[in-house]
């Protein structure tokens, strides 16, 4: 299994290699600028430890952990 | 050329029909309001809950031409993920009515690495293209000044710096819209590229090349039904595989972005600059606090009290207000025209039951007011951030958590407050859980039965009877409608979990004004689409609680009227008159029921052929009545229980009803109502549906009569079943 941004640490960069799967959740997690080659640092999670707040293009993302782990990053 | 030209430039100087596109956060309302002078019509597409407004551009920005304004849902895309952007991309592609002249895009200066995305997808469907670049001010701030003439050049399209906050920029705004005709928009090379038909899957031929992009994204999306296909259009893409068109579709979407990182570095921008976020390092500061798994929990419970208690007291002063006015009204209308039944139509039917629609504005506006300025400062969504996971278990989205904890005082502005919640799966479940929640209303239902036939003094531990069934009966309600809304969202509203992919704004300081346009939009809908329903009902409860009247007592509609009428202040119960007290000891001596002239009634018939149905959970025909009259609010059921034996009661002034209730009797010397019977009266009015109001706005809300009638369905069944349970199984063990 690939690293995916729902195994970040607080704080860590990471480079978007790939979206996982189809459907809805897919496409709107690449419009909302998750696509390959982007950055993303993970800023914080919340108090009950999920949903995760990310950092991409500029803006901060809230996604559930199981979104996040959709995405398959490397780790920068 | 002509191609990308709308069809005005045949139809001479009439109004140009701007649409004003952009992301949520991007200042776009505040742009409108600038350009219309705040004065617009709220409107609607069939079918869907997505609002859109639409306004004239105000003179004093001296337009060329005439200019309306057509404002958007705020959308991070065109892709028809959801029905905002299925909304905005239906109108901006003509689908339904004729398609805008202009299409105006609010950029968010400070945000332009994502904003750009919506820009990318505009430029594909050819519609001409004008640019407001806003929040200049906070981009050279942050530290990323933007240039809006390369900008402008990058684009192909006319880029006008604004601050939508101060007005600015907006003049040459309406100056550049005006004269878009006469400005040719040459196809840049960006343009070209992307309007290329060099697409793993080219549209077939009679499929234009961004419709064709736009059903190969929706039938990747599973939501091909938003994007309302023809027959053709069906069978064209059901010819490629599933998974075509996801590559397909995903392949758009970075080759997009890859064109948006191009414009980027074409303006200036590098790498770096565009990944960091340095408008937000404020809002990173503050939300160090706000979002801290200690303090932002901390915060987030005083912020819900503040809106809880600004529903359930804050809102009373003024619907005491109101009442007081309708009960003015009515005696000045009494006085003019004299007794006589016109005069009871227009008091206990007309005005009453325009008070009960009024009665709930102070209500409305103020959740809407709070919750406004929440949401425009960039906290709603940190509130959902915070207790996601909470919400979550239930299979429910962050956002759904405000409206449900309003339901505990009101369901009538919770249901309203569902907007929120953008995902129409997720926003009816939680409308359906709202009336489960024990609302102000039922108590002082819950007050009367329990301090009528429970002891004062029964205590288990240091706590009374009383208060431990209380507090028994919030409990139960939040868990019914915890379970109600697992069992929606695991049977009739399965379906795929929407992504919550949730944007943090930056923080900003909300604007007054619009939450006050937005405020009254909401309650101005409530008044017109509810208040119809709710004006009928009321009625027609006048009638079937006063007609026919007993031979021999030709002014007793009297006192229909404060049962039918809703009370504002049974939110807080306030100290009963002593005077009126006393009335009610004397009237209660004879404690006449058979002979009340709301028994004569149709209501009271009903009330009686009834009486079957409701013996097995131990209520007489009197209550039959009471509920019945409930359904007007639920502490109307203590007016009406009072009529009923003949007594003036309402919630404020409950004495004597309690001691009306404690001393009846059967014929055979037995109490009349015994402490099991008024368990199970109560358990009934915890699941009840009795409430007009609520069912009006559910209504509205979902456009149908379907779901208003499964709500009151299911909730009756609910507290009859569980009432007769009650019932039965007390007296099986021996309980009175």
């Amino acid at each position: 299994m690939a690293f995916n941004l729902a195994q970040l640490e607080l704080g860590a960069r990471a480079r978007v290699t790939l979206v996982g799967g189809s459907g809805a959740l897919a496409l709107r997690l690449l419009e909302m600028g998750f696509t390959p080659g982007t950055v993303v640092v993970l800023v914080k999670r919340a108090p009950f430890g999920d949903p995760l707040e990310l950092q991409v293009r500029g803006c901060h993302v809230s996604l559930r952990k199981a979104e996040a782990s959709r995405i398959e990053a490397v780790l920068l | 050329m002509t191609s990308l030209r709308g069809p005005t430039s045949l139809r001479g100087p009439t109004s140009l029909r701007v649409a004003l596109a952009g992301n949520p956060n991007v200042g776009k309302t505040s742009l409108f309001n600038e350009l219309t002078g705040a004065r617009h019509k709220v409107g609607n597409y069939a079918g869907v809950t997505v609002e859109t407004r639409a306004g004239a551009v105000v003179a004093r920005l001296a337009p060329s031409r005439p200019i309306t304004v057509l404002d958007l849902p705020g959308t991070y895309s065109l892709t028809p993920i959801a029905e905002d952007e299925a909304v905005a991309f239906r109108c901006l592609a003509g689908a339904e009515a004729e398609p805008p002249d202009v299409v105006a895009l609010v950029l968010d200066a400070a945000n332009l690495a994502r904003n750009l995305y919506l820009a990318v997808q505009l430029l594909e469907l050819g519609r001409p293209l004008v640019v407001a670049l806003n929040m200049m001010d906070v981009a050279a701030e942050a530290g990323t000044p933007v240039d809006p003439d390369a900008l402008a050049r990058a684009l192909g399209v006319p880029v006008v710096p604004t601050v939508a906050r101060t007005g600015e920029g907006i003049a040459r705004l309406v100056e550049a819209l005006g004269s878009i005709e006469h400005v040719p928009q040459a196809i840049s090379p960006l343009r070209a590229r992307l309007l290329a038909d060099d697409d793993a899957l080219p549209a077939p031929p009679g499929i234009g090349a961004a419709r064709w992009r736009w059903l190969v994204s929706a039938a990747a999306a599973g939501t091909l039904d938003l994007a309302g296909p023809t027959a053709e259009e069906r069978a064209a893409l059901a010819a490629h595989p599933a998974a075509a068109l996801t590559a397909a579709a995903h392949a758009r979407v970075i080759a997009r972005y890859r064109e948006v990182d191009a414009l980027l570095a074409e303006i200036g921008f590098t790498a770096a600059q565009r990944e960091r976020a340095p408008a937000m390092s404020r809002s990173a500061a503050i939300d160090r606090v706000l979002t801290h798994r200690v303090w932002g929990l901390g915060i987030f419970v005083v912020v819900m009290a503040t809106i809880f208690s600004s529903i359930f007291t804050w809102a009373e002063p003024l619907m005491g207000a109101i009442e007081s006015l309708i009960a003015w009204l009515s005696d000045q209308v009494s006085a003019a025209l004299g007794p006589g039944v016109f005069t009871d139509l227009l008091t206990q039917g007309v005005l009453a039951g325009a008070g009960n629609v009024l009665v709930f504005v102070p209500q409305i506006a103020l959740l809407f007011l709070l919750l406004g300025l929440l949401e425009d400062s960039g906290y709603m969504a940190r509130a959902a951030f915070l207790v996601d996971r909470l919400m979550a278990r239930v299979g429910l989205h962050g956002r759904a958590f405000v409206p449900l904890l309003s339901g505990y005082a009101c369901a009538i502005p919770a249901i309203l407050g569902t907007r929120t919640i953008t995902d129409p799966r997720d926003r009816l479940a939680t409308i359906l859980m709202i009336p489960f929640m024990s609302c102000s209303a039922r108590l002082p239902i819950y007050v009367l039965f329990i301090s009528a036939l429970f002891p004062a003094d029964d205590r288990v531990g240091p706590f009374t009877v009383g208060s431990l069934m209380l507090v028994g009966f919030y409990a139960l309600s939040t868990a019914s409608a915890l379970a109600a809304g697992a069992i929606w969202k695991r049977t009739v509203l399965r379906g795929p979990t929407p992504p919550f992919v949730l944007e943090l704004p930056p923080y900003r300081l909300p604007r007054l004004r619009n939450t006050l346009l937005h405020v009254y939009d909401r309650t101005a809908d409530f008044v017109r689409q509810a208040g119809t329903v709710i004006l009928a009902v009321t009625v027609v409860l006048w009638v079937l609680l006063s007609f026919p009247r007993p031979p021999d007592a030709p002014d007793s509609g009297r006192d229909v009227a404060a049962a039918v009428q809703v009370d504002p202040t049974a939110h807080a119960p306030k100290d009963m008159s002593p005077a009126a007290a006393k009335d009610g000891h004397s009237d209660m001596s004879q404690g006449s029921d058979e002979n009340s002239p709301i028994v004569y009634s149709i209501g009271g018939r009903i009330g009686k052929a009834l009486e079957p149905v409701l013996l097995p959970m131990g209520q007489d025909f009197r209550m039959g009545i009471a509920i019945l009259g409930s359904f007007a609010a639920r502490e109307v059921m203590i007016s009406t229980l009072g009529l009923v034996y003949g007594i003036e009661a309402d919630d404020e002034n409950q004495t004597p009803l309690r001691e009306a209730l404690r001393e009846a009797r059967e014929p055979d010397g037995s109490r009349r109502h015994t402490p099991l019977k008024g368990l199970a009266a109560m358990i009934f009015f915890v699941y009840a549906c009795q409430c007009m109001s609520t069912l009006a706005v559910v209504r509205r809300e979902t456009r149908s009569w379907k779901w208003p009638l499964v709500m009151f369905a299911t909730m009756s069944a609910l507290a009859y079943v569980l009432a007769v349970l009650v019932y039965q199984v007390g007296r099986a063990l021996g309980y009175t």
